[in-house]
């Protein structure tokens, strides 16, 4: 039951985020609502962290295909809690623009449906239903990408719909061959993930195959795998830094979660080689991310390069061996998640700060606000991996993982690329925050916040402040200690990909 | 079901299919963006003549209901979503200048009909008999096609058919072996289609405001390389 | 065998008699749909009478070519009448002698007198009608190969009558993919070989325009007679090729009975009526193209006839 609320809970707050009333009801509404997400979708997780699943009591319609396990839990999880941080966010970072109330509503519109979406991907059991949500991601966020409505926006926003849409495309051949796949092996169940792990044996392993790349490759544009990423560093930067972090931060991961819900079923087939394409083009994903953001100019698009490579590492660390790095790749999901959702209100609060992207033009923000320097200090840190943040312990017990199956030159390569990437952002974060302008300090003269020249302390909306350290904590925390109830949910998660009977 | 029945229906359908790859080609190769338009128009109607023809010819009804869908939503629908939410002005649009000139781009689009036999040929002999049909691989023909329309058309009405071409291939191969997938997942894919109109009309109405042109190929600014400097730029 | 000799003679004879009829009756039609009055329907006899009775003027730089041409162009396409199906759906005395891509050789044999013959003369205007006319030409020459190709396939041989019989039985094989994709390539092979919209204007005056006109420029008297004949005459046996053998090869004479072939003539007249009533909708609806898109409106032929060879060669395979 608390799953269909879960579902209810952002329709309802879309419905009324509509009325026209006062400036704050949308925010608040919007707020209200991904708390008590927040809340259902804990004692969701709570529930399946013992192992099982959730199904709904209402078998009609859509809703008999509703099923929650580990895998789900955690995702569902991470989504609501990424969803309540940037709306808190949100209410800071819009009220600032000069913005209609008829464009805020529509911000705030768009914002709860496409939560609404994203919180639907890990609950249905049927994957073509998965792909009509998959779909609906693109097309609800698409009017957010684009929200600021100059020229790179709708680029952006383009070529984030058209991509996304040509990889959704060959998604939908590969999950029509896996049904045809299913149907072949002669088993009777409806189409749902567990009767496809069931029928894997006698699937006929050419039409297995074929719709595992397919969907891969069609999927895995959606996630920013390389070379189809075209779009991901333009569409995570040109959108309202709380848009990003939610599209950064927990958006591919949840269609990197359908491509993972693939992976028993491969393993349940004989000599699949799923888990070496998975390998190849993580590795291929994490290298040229690596070397690009050696060169970036935009701040946002550096984070946004930081996604690729994290997405990366996962289907890394799930080719490495799902029985063993399983659980590493679990906790890299979590705690990408919530650093890149921290990274990006970080880069909110640059712009904020100083109005633009290039980071040529950024120079001492340690100056100028003290919170966004530290902030963007702290969200780098984190998100390359440095200890003593959560990124570090997944990252290490990948490696670890890497070794103990024996893949030294995988590991190898992973290691190198991650190294890489740290100097990379790190050398870029370093020059914003700390260092000087080489013909000293010339002021940029449209300063959203500063009342006056000469550098005074700016200051930041309460809520996005409050955002930062909401978002803050488990960055920190989960690098010394994962609470109990956190480790038995990602020890389902990672059972899930590894079971081989339902 | 008489034999010579069940071969003139096999016929009709293999015509169905074939027109719907004609209709591909044309897609790819026509300049005036309402041709495309009306094309794809055609195409929509062949899919459900050929989801039709194969529910005849297999006894699933379901499929009658997969085509009613395809004809009310793509024929019809589509069309009049363009018109609510897309400039006007992309009607008129024609493309002068393409990215490969036309016989160029249909001699690809040939190599990729081909190819997708070829690719076809191994997933067809993993099926059950009664699945293999000359559906497969104008699927993915059109599969292949629809996303080379989309790289090189550079008007935004040809991208999005471009796009919906391809979902087209998916679901005529989609009708032949995957004939037993529930309607109401059908249904919900249809709709899908809908709303991606929805989309990218109203995204091309915002593009034609900012820019004052809806050839969204002109779009290329975001990339690594050097920007111009903005009024945040420092001056060396 | 004698009766086989005289259908034969008989069915050249129609060709000839009957083709500035199809020409005469296009034309009033064409104009009918302008809502304009239009010539009579034997107008175009009545043309080939005082042609033939006006005086010749040749150049004196012209070469022997230019003489023989107009012979040439009025007897390649009876030539052609001789191996096609006009009136029978079994093979005469000739038929044998050449199959399709034989034919296609001789008319393009016409072709290339026309051609040179056009350049043989100093008029200007000549040698730019001539290469336009060779750009189409050989433009048009893959999509006759394929369809040939294609159809031999279906067949098993390229005479005509046999290529005939396999679309006559079962019903079901005239919807074959193939089939109909071939027919759609032909017709547009007829539109670019014939002159017609939206390759060429056939009426118009504009030398600076002409495509396929411009052949007959330099002739008068008794040649520009024999070269408009033998382009009437050309059409006729293209959509004789088109109509009785890939589009409705029916109503042709079954047995060997000099009342079935008589009877066949009209029935032939009708069909070729028929088309004339598409090919005016056709003329009458497009507009000419701009000479370099004449590429593309053959490429799109090309396409049609290879995806029928595609239908026609992969999709059995796949069974």
């Amino acid at each position: 039951m608390s799953v269909l609320i879960i579902l209810l809970l952002p329709l309802i707050a879309t419905a009324l985020v509509c009325l026209p009333f006062k400036r704050f009801w949308a925010p608040s509404v919007t707020v209200v609502s991904s708390v008590a997400v927040l809340v259902l979708a804990a004692r969701v997780a709570w529930l399946t962290s013992s192992g099982g699943s959730i199904t709904s009591d209402l078998k009609i319609g859509m809703l008999k295909w509703i099923a929650v396990d580990g895998l789900s839990a955690l995702i569902l999880l991470l989504i609501s809690f990424v969803a309540t941080t940037a709306s808190i966010y949100s209410i800071g970072y819009m009220a600032h623009g000069n913005i209609t109330a008829g464009k805020l509503r529509l911000y705030y519109a768009n914002y709860n449906l496409f939560v609404f979406s994203m919180l639907a991907i890990p609950v249905l059991a049927e994957p073509t239903l998965v792909w009509i949500v998959v779909e609906l991601t693109t097309l609800c966020s698409a009017l957010l990408v684009s929200f600021e409505n100059t020229r790179e926006a709708l680029e952006a926003a383009w070529k984030y719909v058209v991509l996304s849409l040509m990889g959704a495309g060959m998604a939908l051949f590969g999950f029509l061959v896996l049904f045809a796949a299913m149907q072949a092996s002669g088993s009777t169940g409806a189409y749902t993930w567990s009767s496809l792990v069931a029928a894997a044996p006698l699937m006929p392993s050419v039409l297995l195959q074929t719709a595992f790349l397919l969907i891969l490759i069609g999927l895995g544009t959606k996630v920013g795998l390389v070379p189809m990423h075209t779009w991901l560093p333009d569409a995570h930067s040109q959108a309202p830094s709380p848009v990003c972090a939610l599209l950064s931060g927990i958006e591919t991961t949840a269609i990197l979660y359908v491509i993972l819900r693939l992976f028993p079923v491969m393993q349940a087939a004989p000599n699949s080689h799923a888990e070496t394409w998975a390998m190849v083009l993580g590795l291929i994903s994490v290298g040229t991310a690596a070397f690009i953001l050696l060169q970036v100019r935009d701040y946002k698009r550096m984070f946004a390069f930081s996604t690729v490579e994290h997405m990366g590492i996962i289907l890394t660390a799930v080719g490495l061996g799902v029985s063993v790095a399983g659980y590493s790749a679990m906790m890299q999901i979590v705690s990408h998640c919530v650093t890149k959702s921290f990274c990006f209100f970080a880069a909110g609060a640059v712009l904020l700060t100083v109005d633009t992207r290039q980071i040529a033009s950024v120079r001492g923000l340690i100056r100028k606000s003290p919170i966004a320097g530290a902030a963007l200090v702290f969200g780098g840190l984190a998100i390359t991996g440095a200890p003593p943040f959560a990124v570090f312990l997944s990252e290490f017990s990948i490696l670890k993982a890497g070794l103990v199956q024996k893949e030294y030159l995988v590991t190898a390569l992973l290691a190198i690329f991650i190294v890489i990437a740290f100097f990379g952002i790190m050398l870029h974060i370093n020059r914003m925050v700390f260092g000087t302008r080489e013909n000293g300090e010339t002021e940029t003269n449209s300063n959203h916040l500063s009342e006056n020249e000469n550098g005074k302390k700016s200051h930041l909306p309460f809520s996005c402040r409050l955002a930062l350290i909401i978002a803050a904590i488990p960055v920190l925390v989960l690098g010394f200690y994962i609470p109990q109830p956190l480790q038995d949910l990602l020890t389902q998660a990672a059972a899930v990909l590894t079971k081989q009977t339902p | 079901m008489s034999e010579s029945t069940n071969q003139l229906l096999d016929n009709l359908n293999a015509l169905a299919v074939g027109l719907f790859l004609l209709t591909a080609f044309g897609i790819v190769a026509m300049r005036q963006a309402r041709g495309v338009l009306n094309l794809f128009i055609v195409q929509s109607l062949l899919l459900a003549a050929s989801a039709a023809l194969l529910g005849m010819r297999h006894q699933t009804e379901h499929l009658y209901g997969v085509a009613l869908v395809n004809l009310i939503s793509k024929p019809i629908i589509v069309p009049w979503l363009l018109r609510k939410t897309s400039p006007s002005e992309i009607y008129t649009r024609r493309e002068v200048t393409q990215v490969l000139n036309i016989p160029t781009a249909l001699l690809i689009a040939l190599a990729l009909a081909i190819l997708s036999y070829f690719l076809a040929q191994p997933l067809l002999k993993a099926v059950a008999p009664e699945f293999r049909g000359p559906n497969v691989p104008i699927g993915i023909a059109g599969l292949l096609i629809g996303a080379f329309t989309i790289t090189v058309r550079r008007e935004a009405l040809p991208l999005l058919i471009g796009l919906l071409v391809m979902e087209n291939g998916a679901f005529l191969t989609g009708i032949s072996i995957s004939r037993n997938l529930p309607l109401l997942v059908e249904l919900a894919i249809a709709t899908d289609g809908l709303v991606i109109v929805f989309i990218m009309g109203v995204l091309t109405r915002a593009v034609q405001k900012q820019i004052g042109t809806t050839a969204v190929g002109e779009l290329a600014t975001l990339k690594e390389a050097p920007f111009e400097p903005t009024e945040s730029e420092p001056t060396k | 065998m004698f009766n086989h000799i005289l259908f034969n003679l008989i069915q050249v004879a129609v060709v000839m008699i009957f083709a500035p009829l199809a020409s005469g009756v296009l034309a009033r039609m064409k104009e009918f749909v302008q809502s304009k009055r239009g010539p009579s329907i034997f107008q175009p006899y009545r043309d080939l009478w005082k042609f033939f009775h006006k005086d010749e003027i040749v150049s004196e730089d012209s070469s022997w070519i230019f003489r023989f041409t107009p012979y040439i162009v009025f007897v390649t396409p009876i030539f052609v009448a001789l191996l096609i199906p006009v009136l029978t759906n079994y093979p005469l005395f000739f038929a044998f002698m050449g199959d399709m891509i034989g034919g296609g050789f001789i008319l393009s044999l016409g072709g290339f007198f026309a051609t040179l013959a056009a350049i043989d003369t100093a008029n200007p205007y000549g040698p730019i009608g001539a290469s336009r006319t060779r750009m189409v030409g050989f433009l048009a020459e893959p999509v006759f190969m394929i369809v040939f190709f294609t159809v031999s396939f279906v067949a098993g041989s390229t005479i005509p009558y046999i290529v005939q019989e396999t679309w006559v039985t079962p019903l079901a094989n005239f919807f074959m993919p193939s089939h109909v994709l071939l027919v759609l390539a032909f017709l547009m092979l007829i539109l670019a070989e014939g002159g017609r919209i939206p390759v060429d204007n056939p009426t118009g005056h504009f030398e600076l325009a002409m495509i396929d006109e411009s052949k007959s420029l330099e002739y008068s008297g008794r040649g520009f007679a024999l070269m408009k004949w033998g382009g009437y005459m050309k059409t006729f046996v293209l959509m004789c090729i088109f109509l009785n053998v890939l589009v409705t090869p029916w109503g042709l004479a079954g047995d060997t009975t000099l009342g079935a072939v008589l009877l066949a003539i009209p029935k032939v007249l009708l069909k070729i009526f028929c088309f004339l009533l598409v090919l005016v909708v056709i003329e009458s609806s497009l507009s000419k193209l701009r000479l370099f898109r004449i590429a593309e409106f053959l490429g799109a032929a090309f396409i049609t006839s290879v995806a029928a060879m595609i239908a026609q060669i992969f999709l059995p395979s796949l069974k």
